[in-house]
């Protein structure tokens, strides 16, 4: 008779941990806006938006160096997301339904830094020799390879926004964020050239707020007014970055607060557009023909799934 | 052979339920592919990119069994060199529990600056990683040599080196190989964080994988990863059973 008594007690303290797991799954009541970096001037528009004002109760989740904010939205475990144009098409293609809303970045701050003593002209002179650290998976290193060949040039992976190797060593150019390492780099005592990836003819949306389809077509109000709240916090944070590069600086301040300053001057000529965020399906066509030609994605993805206009 | 498969079939079952189990999820719809990529993916993309995957696993393995020979050998020595006094192991071993706490990635810009990237960066990282377990289980093989036997030892007026080699080393070295097992899986890991910053090898593979959002190539190669881990495993446990089959009881049945 002890037995049938004892072992549903015993099975539920086995399950006690799992049902730990499934409670700390559970969902929170805030909105979740997922990043893909610490909090920086990259992201000086969320922090500065006034989310409450639209209804809205939005947590930020910072991120770090490969923060797969893309699976996140599609797997709902953020309702928003911050991801670049070319991640996107690529996880479409792959089936993963998330629709962009709103490209902070008009313009790609991806470039490629490199030593100014070796006095280079352009990308293509930057694999002519030495080393280079990029992500080699990203399109357009692959954009780079096809152009011009990797023959010459060793390499190397990308040291996600660290300097040590690059002031080490002249011939070693890195990937960076045109509006960030640069900086840092002068500020070492090392001047720099750097040559934007748009230089080569690539230039996706980034910084871009996605959401999935399913929350588009279950809560498009919603949506609506996370467009609306991100679109003035930006237009605040252009018009006055010190408040919010003050908080921004409190919550990561293994960065400087002159550099929060310095860098949301740099990135300001990539942001315009009018309205703040807008795309255009001429510009989603086209990097989807880039990509496909890369051999990235099968088949060439229609804008209209890819983006909406709020 | 025949033990070996009998071995081997217990092992099969689950790997195969679960096979099966994430593969019939997937196809029913209840988790997306693009997140957890259904088996019969990954086996199509180790067919279809055999050429690449294993061209990476031969220089992960290169990478991952040279740091382990490394770490077997230097902890090796390390730790009998710890055991000799008391004084010594005070001193040292503190900087022994470095090793199991350094973060790689935090210390990747000055592995690449040091070793340069390639296959020397890939070595120093498995060795960092796998070299404290086969220190403190050397170590405390070796200290908790049974005290009689010490005592009849020097009862005889053994010395303190035919003490070590014929006394405490033996007897170490149930734990000694309890150390490597641990090595050995850490090494395949070290090896692959080495080759993030290194850049080749299965490392590189996941990485672009991983950037490109194919899930099923980043699956395929953490597989063959595992494998090596395994054989690394197979190949200690034929070790522990070459040297301890004839007196200890961890291997006499």
């Amino acid at each position: 008779m002890t037995k049938p008594t004892n072992f549903p007690r015993r099975t539920l303290l086995k399950l006690l941990p799992a049902a730990g797991l499934l409670a700390a799954c559970g969902k929170s009541s805030k909105t979740r806006l997922a990043l893909n970096w610490k909090p920086d001037p990259e992201f000086g528009g969320f922090y500065a938006a006034d989310f409450a004002k639209h209804g809205l109760d939005v947590e930020l989740l910072p991120g770090g160096s490969g923060t797969p904010t893309v699976q996140m939205i599609g797997a709902g475990s953020a309702e928003f997301g911050i991801i670049q144009a070319d991640e996107l098409l690529l996880a479409r293609s792959r089936g993963n339904d998330v629709v962009a809303l709103f490209a902070a970045f008009q313009s790609c701050p991806t470039g490629i830094m490199a030593h100014a003593s070796r006095k280079l002209e352009s990308i293509g002179d930057v694999l002519r020799n030495g080393t280079l650290a990029m992500e080699s998976g990203l399109p357009f290193a692959r954009l780079l390879e096809k152009k011009f060949g990797f023959d010459h040039v060793k390499i190397v992976p990308s040291p996600g926004g660290d300097l040590t190797a690059f002031l080490h060593d002249e011939n070693f150019a890195q990937q960076c964020f045109i509006t960030a390492e640069p900086l840092q780099a002068r500020r070492k005592g090392v001047d720099v050239k750097v040559f934007p990836v748009s230089d080569i003819g690539y230039n996706p949306y980034t910084t871009v707020v996605a959401t999935s389809r399913a929350l588009l077509q279950k809560n498009p109000e919603m949506v609506k007014n996370m467009v609306a709240a991100v679109r003035e916090g930006w237009a605040a944070y252009l018009q006055d970055p010190t408040a919010t590069n003050q908080k921004m600086h409190a919550l990561n301040p293994s960065m400087e607060l002159p550099s929060y300053t310095e860098i949301a001057q740099a990135q300001k000529p990539l942001i315009g557009a009018s309205p703040l965020g807008k795309m255009t399906a001429e510009r989603w066509d086209a990097l989807a023909a880039q990509l496909k030609e890369l051999g990235d994605i099968p088949k060439t993805l229609p804008a209209s799934d890819c983006f909406v206009d709020l | 052979m025949r033990t070996a498969l009998r071995k081997a079939v217990p092992a099969a079952i689950p790997f195969l339920a679960i096979t099966i189990a994430i593969e019939s999820l997937v196809r029913a719809g209840w988790v997306k592919a693009w997140l957890v990529p259904p088996p019969s993916a990954i086996f199509q993309t180790i067919v279809r990119d055999a050429p690449e995957l294993f061209r990476a696993l031969a220089m992960t393995s290169f990478g991952a069994l040279t740091g382990f020979a490394l770490s077997a050998a230097f902890g090796i020595a390390i730790a009998v060199y710890l055991s000799s006094s008391r004084a010594i192991q005070q001193a040292f071993y503190p900087y022994a529990i470095f090793f199991q706490t350094v973060p790689i990635i935090a210390i990747a810009p000055l592995l690449v600056i040091w070793f340069g990237y390639g296959l020397r960066t890939v070595v120093a990282s498995a060795f960092i990683v796998s070299i404290f377990p086969v220190i403190a289980n050397t170590l405390s093989g070796i200290l908790s040599t049974d005290r009689a036997l010490r005592d009849l030892f020097s009862l005889y007026g053994a010395s303190r080196s035919a003490t070590l080699w014929k006394l405490s080393f033996p007897a170490a070295l149930p734990q000694i190989l309890t150390g490597l097992r641990i090595a050995g899986g850490l090494a395949v890991i070290g090896a692959i964080v080495g080759e993030f910053i290194g850049g080749q090898g299965l490392g590189a593979v996941v990485d672009v994988a991983r950037t490109q959002q194919r899930t099923d190539k980043v699956f395929a190669a953490v597989l063959l990863a595992s494998f090596l881990g395994l054989a690394l495993f197979g190949l200690i446990n034929l070790l522990s059973r070459v040297v301890l089959q004839r007196w200890h009881a961890s291997e006499q049945n």
